[in-house]
């Protein structure tokens, strides 16, 4: 019986999320690293308050806990995903499973859920911890769209990541490659402190990318009164399309020369 | 145990046609023609550089030629159709594998995507890697690896399967339980398109040998033929305390008197051979560089 492509990439999704929780150095990644961070900043500046870009004041982890989760999210999707597509081309994983019937799209697919699901599963750990130890807050009525928020901002950066690993040379370029361009936008865009008084240029620089908008939208749910905006969740879509079209295109032609 | 019959909708399950594939100012193949007969076991040989992988690429559908006809099971592999892909197996040099991925789990994984895969346990005792089904990929032996590349090969139960170099980096025993398989295999109908650096491997297991040599084929005969035709057998013996060694075509003939008058006079000719130049020596001849 021929398994049908949803039933393959259902396996091949289960088979991602093992081989990551089987990885010492991925769990520690995107499991504890964001947790450390949360745990050691909230206690430092516990007692603080921080303004928000969406205006109100709120306490230090209120803000930090979902701007880390992002963080968790990017190593999750981004950085590992093309860590992980720069190594499967290198090392020709990417060839075998090209000289098989499987479809890419299911491939790739595979790769983007199983990170996915694993970034998911870090940022609600996060807040596992953070909500009894930090008293952070949680609005149940703002849980769909930061849900949501989450799942777009996954497939984008997860989609960017795959676009990235295809653009990497060779695996040792994949590493600098998802630092220095993690790195520098992460500054401008909020994941490590709010961005409330920055020059105009910058904040319009930093909207550019996907990544001030994950912070926005994401954030804006941990905020009495804040609202996703529309624009943000656009350019998660945008990005995410960018990233996925450059992606396919890359493989095919890696693969077939 | 093989037991589907391969589905017969071409008499070749490989026919190729003044294929010419050039990288940059390099011409790989420079106009190759070839057919491969279903069923048959086809061993390419040839000198690095001179095309096989290229060639081998184009079949699997990994590359483009630059002009010429390529037809494997009646597709042309180029498109990479997926009922083109679901009928055959690769199991090509050195190929990464998720290092976390257990062995049971890759052989189930992997071919899960083809319409009628083989039985996960079957395939693994079929490679001798039921001993080791719960082992991470990663901590496999060299040789043990390259079982497992066989495995995902066949694992798909293809009707056409490829291999290029399987056995390079196993112990004798190991090499010779390859073989076993894969004559097996053979011997179930698949096709088989083998390239080798071992000559013996190529006289052990083929049915026909194919020579590439700077993207043309040089040679396309059956092994013994290969080595039988045109070179000459070498005669040595000791008589008397001398040692006689002579090349020529018609062994017997030259032989018979030879041995009628020994005989005669109850001498022992010491350490008589006959040899015939083994593939090896025809293949370093056919290869020879020009100086």
């Amino acid at each position: 019986m021929i398994a049908t492509d949803f039933n393959l990439l259902g396996r091949w999704i289960a088979a991602r999320v093992r081989f990551t929780l089987r990885s010492p150095r991925a769990l520690g990644f995107t499991f504890a690293f964001p947790l450390v961070l949360v745990t050691l900043f909230g206690s430092i500046n516990s007692g603080q308050n921080v303004a928000t870009p969406s205006g109100g004041d709120v306490p230090f982890s209120q803000y930090y806990t979902p701007a880390i989760g992002v963080f968790a999210i990017t190593l999750a999707c981004y950085t590992s995903l093309i860590i992980g597509i720069a190594t499967a081309r290198e090392t020709g994983l990417l060839k075998r499973v090209r000289g098989t019937p499987l479809p890419l799209p299911v491939y790739l697919g595979a790769w983007l859920t199983g990170a996915a699901l694993t970034g998911i599963a870090s940022v609600l750990l996060l807040f596992v911890v953070a909500v009894p130890a930090l008293g952070v807050d949680i609005y149940v009525s703002k849980l769909p769209e930061a849900i949501l928020t989450l799942i777009l901002g996954a497939a984008c950066l997860g989609s960017l990541g795959l676009a990235l690993g295809t653009l990497a040379k060779t695996a040792e370029q994949a590493q600098p490659l998802a630092q220095l361009t993690f790195l520098p936008i992460s500054f401008i865009s909020g994941v490590w402190f709010p961005i409330t008084d920055a020059p105009s240029w910058l904040t319009h620089l930093a909207d550019f990318f996907p990544l001030s908008h994950l912070v926005n939208a994401f954030s804006a749910c941990f905020v009495p009164g804040g609202n996703v905006e529309a624009k943000d969740l656009l350019s998660l879509v945008i990005w995410g399309a960018v990233g996925m079209f450059i992606a396919v295109r890359r493989l095919r032609a890696a693969t077939l020369s | 145990m093989i037991t589907t019959a391969p589905q017969t909708t071409t008499a070749s399950a490989i026919q190729v046609s003044g294929v010419r594939r050039a990288y940059g100012a390099v011409q790989a193949l420079d106009g190759v023609d070839l057919t491969v007969r279903q069923g048959e076991l086809l061993a390419l040989l040839g000198p690095n550089g001179a095309g096989k992988t290229t060639l081998v690429e184009i079949l699997e559908g990994h590359r483009i030629a630059d002009a010429g006809e390529v037809r494997v099971l009646g597709h042309d592999p180029a498109r990479r159709e997926r009922a083109f892909l679901e009928r055959i197996g690769i199991v090509l040099q050195e190929t990464g594998l998720d290092p976390n991925i257990t062995v049971r789990e890759a052989v189930a994984l992997y071919s899960a995507a083809y319409p009628r895969p083989r039985d996960v346990d079957e395939v693994l005792e079929l490679v001798g890697l039921d001993q080791r089904a719960g082992a991470r990929a990663a901590t496999l032996s060299g040789g043990q690896r390259r079982r497992l590349d066989l495995a995902l090969g066949i694992a798909g139960d293809p009707e056409l399967l490829f291999l290029d170099e399987p056995t390079t980096g196993f112990d004798p025993g190991a090499r010779r339980q390859a073989w076993e398989l894969i004559g097996r295999l053979r011997e179930g109908g698949t096709t088989i398109l083998l390239t080798t650096h071992y000559m013996e491997e190529a006289q052990v297991l083929a049915d026909r040998v194919v020579v590439l040599g700077r993207g043309r084929v040089i040679a396309d005969a059956d092994p013994d033929a290969l080595s039988a035709g045109g070179a000459e057998s070498i005669v040595s013996y000791r008589l008397d305390g001398r040692h006689v060694r002579f090349a020529t075509r018609t062994p017997t003939a030259d032989l018979a008197p030879i041995l009628g008058s020994a005989a005669a006079r109850g001498e022992e000719l010491e350490g008589l051979t006959v040899t015939r130049p083994s593939l090896e020596d025809v293949y370093l001849e056919l290869t020879e560089e020009p100086r």
